[in-house]
């Protein structure tokens, strides 16, 4: 058979499938979705015997694209199961979480530095000087002096999109700086552990202390422990590249890919009550205990994820 | 054939077809994130206005503003995560220029690579604004992927329409003639039937003179073979085999009864003609 004919009878069906491959996006009914894969099917026969019925160079082409659309819209991504993240969330990554030697890294420096720079600003005032800039340490200062409660009640608002703006974003790139063989991580969890322990160890010598710790009391433990999971997270997918366990660099870093999304997740929805008890519950005039036993419960919140579900236990697959 | 250009990456479907993608550089990718850049500012924008006009006139303005930050947040972040989890890798800016993600085996992305590689968007647009981490990464790989891509297993390719090109139908007759006069028996072997294709494409744009010396290389060897007298140019005689080999119908077997207006080529039967390359079907 000429080429001629056989174009001639084929065309008709490529020109079906590149309209199918169009409206796919949209929900098909069953009846095309039959007729889509049949048609798939029939170009990918084609192109695979394209070259033995000498079909010119443009129409290979066009039937590389062809196929490669209709490919993409049959075999697509599978959007987000809430089942599936939840027991990500609640089953998996508590475990995996309570044997990460990362996580116990994160921890370890980022409290070390954090209490180190504490203890010296609070003994030596020049210290605090040289991390937090003048004009930072006057506004805190500044904005302690007011009793808590002065606020009007509707800033409250745009001081919950802010802390999650600027707190998330926080660690977030402490998160993606990590990929930089885990350095990029290192530094952004010593900076940010050396800069909060010099605020803290700086406002415990001033007149506001009282008011400055009434004031981190309640939020500190989630907004905290986010910090150092996204650190722990950034780290895991920095070190994956040195430390390989035996595969190739990339596919120990795809790996850490996936193994550390959830952990950001995580970290995120820490992020989030924090900015919220932060932004509506902190600068309130409630009563200090209160705000304390926030702090607590929040506390064991955590504790029951790390050790409670995260004790090693065999686990079963959702389907 | 695109098949020797680098940019080309061969995926095998479940089908067990191997079919190609051009992977996408940077300056395809580049106006991507630019229109979706301009696309998060004018949702931005629409916000900030509702905030001024709506928020403001109910006395919630802080509200608003708070609502603007997250929504700041949100954009900067997911934005690209969350379009390319749900629209099968393509955000609105990747749409309009014609690129979408795939993993580097050819499959679809799904929502936790989505989201991880834009996330680290982060450390690839780094220093500031110049994606220099990002372009220095992905120069050194044959996919172009950048950390993020690297991190989880995905490319960006091309996913541009082509439009149909058909054969090319000569109305010329002295191309109908010379076809008519070729020897029966001619088959065109597959590396002559491409070459051909893709002179006769392109020879439209070509001037006369440009033609002949583009054409001279191939005909001279056919016509020794075929026989073929000078009075076909060159450019007529690749048309005419082309013809014969694409188009026409049934001109073999009239041939064969009326006999060839040359003398037969040397060796009975005529075998396949091999093309410039050498190599015979």
């Amino acid at each position: 058979m000429k080429v001629d004919q056989l174009l001639e009878s084929r065309h008709a069906n490529w020109q079906k499938l590149e309209d199918l491959s169009a409206s796919m996006a949209r929900r098909p009914e069953p009846q095309r979705v039959l007729e889509f894969a049949a048609l798939y099917r029939a170009a990918c026969a084609d192109l695979a015997l394209a070259d033995a019925y000498q079909l010119p160079p443009d129409t290979i082409q066009y039937l590389h694209q062809l196929v490669g659309r209709a490919h993409n819209q049959l075999y697509r991504s599978r959007t987000f199961q809430s089942r599936l993240w939840m027991h990500e969330l609640l089953v998996v990554l508590p475990q995996r979480l309570f044997s990460d030697g990362y996580l116990r890294l994160a921890l370890v420096i980022f409290w070390g530095v954090f209490l180190l720079a504490g203890g010296l600003a609070y003994s030596n005032p020049d210290f605090a000087a040289h991390l937090v800039p003048n004009e930072y340490r006057v506004k805190l200062e500044e904005d302690f002096s007011r009793e808590l409660g002065s606020r009007p009640a509707d800033e409250s608002g745009f001081m919950a999109g802010f802390y999650i703006f600027h707190n998330g974003g926080i660690g977030l790139r402490c998160f993606a700086f990590g990929i930089l063989l885990g350095i990029g991580g290192l530094f952004s969890t010593v900076f940010n552990a050396s800069f909060l322990g010099a605020v803290f160890g700086h406002m415990a010598t001033t007149p506001q202390a009282d008011n400055f710790f009434h004031f981190v009391t309640a939020h500190g433990p989630f907004e905290l422990t986010a910090v150092v999971l996204s650190a722990a997270a950034g780290m895991r997918l920095g070190f994956s590249l040195i430390q390989t366990g035996g595969r190739s660099r990339m596919a120990a870093l795809r790996e850490a890919g996936r193994e550390s999304v959830p952990t950001m997740g995580a970290a995120l929805v820490l992020f989030l009550l924090a900015a919220m008890i932060e932004a509506f519950l902190s600068p309130s005039p409630a009563p200090y205990w209160i705000k304390a036993v926030v702090a607590l419960l929040s506390s064991a919140m955590l504790i029951f994820y790390y050790f409670g579900l995260g004790a090693p236990r065999r686990i079963s697959r959702p389907l | 054939m695109v098949a020797h250009l680098d940019d080309a990456i061969l995926i095998v479907t479940p089908e067990n077809i191997g079919f190609q993608y051009r992977v996408a550089g940077p300056f395809l990718r580049l106006p991507a994130y630019a229109l979706d850049l301009l696309i998060r500012l004018g949702v931005v924008l629409v916000a900030l206005l509702v905030v001024r006009l709506a928020f403001g006139a109910a006395g919630l303005a802080g509200l608003g503003w708070g609502l603007v930050a997250i929504l700041v947040f949100g954009l900067s972040w997911f934005y690209g995560g969350v379009f390319e989890a749900f629209w099968n890798g393509q955000t609105p800016g990747k749409r309009i220029v014609g690129i979408r993600v795939l993993t580097v085996d050819g499959r679809p992305i799904n929502a936790m690579q989505a989201v991880l590689r834009n996330l680290l968007r982060a450390i690839d647009c780094q220093p500031g604004p110049f994606y220099l981490v990002g372009l220095v990464s992905a120069s050194a790989n044959a996919r172009f992927q950048r950390l993020g891509d690297l991190a989880c297993g995905t490319m960006v390719v091309v996913e541009q329409r082509r439009a149909w090109f058909g054969l090319v139908r000569s109305r010329d007759p002295a191309v109908l003639k010379a076809a008519e006069q070729l020897p029966a028996g001619v088959e065109v072997s597959r590396t002559l039937g491409r070459t051909l294709a893709a002179y006769v494409q392109r020879c439209e744009t070509l001037s006369p003179a440009r033609r002949q010396e583009i054409a001279h290389h191939l005909a001279q060897p056919l016509r020794a073979r075929l026989g073929v007298p000078a009075t076909i140019r060159d450019d007529l005689l690749l048309r005419a085999l082309y013809h014969r080999a694409f188009i026409a119908q049934g001109q073999d077997e009239r041939a064969l009864r009326q006999g060839s207006p040359f003398k037969p080529a040397a060796s009975p039967p005529v075998g396949v003609l091999a093309g410039p390359t050498g190599d015979v079907a």
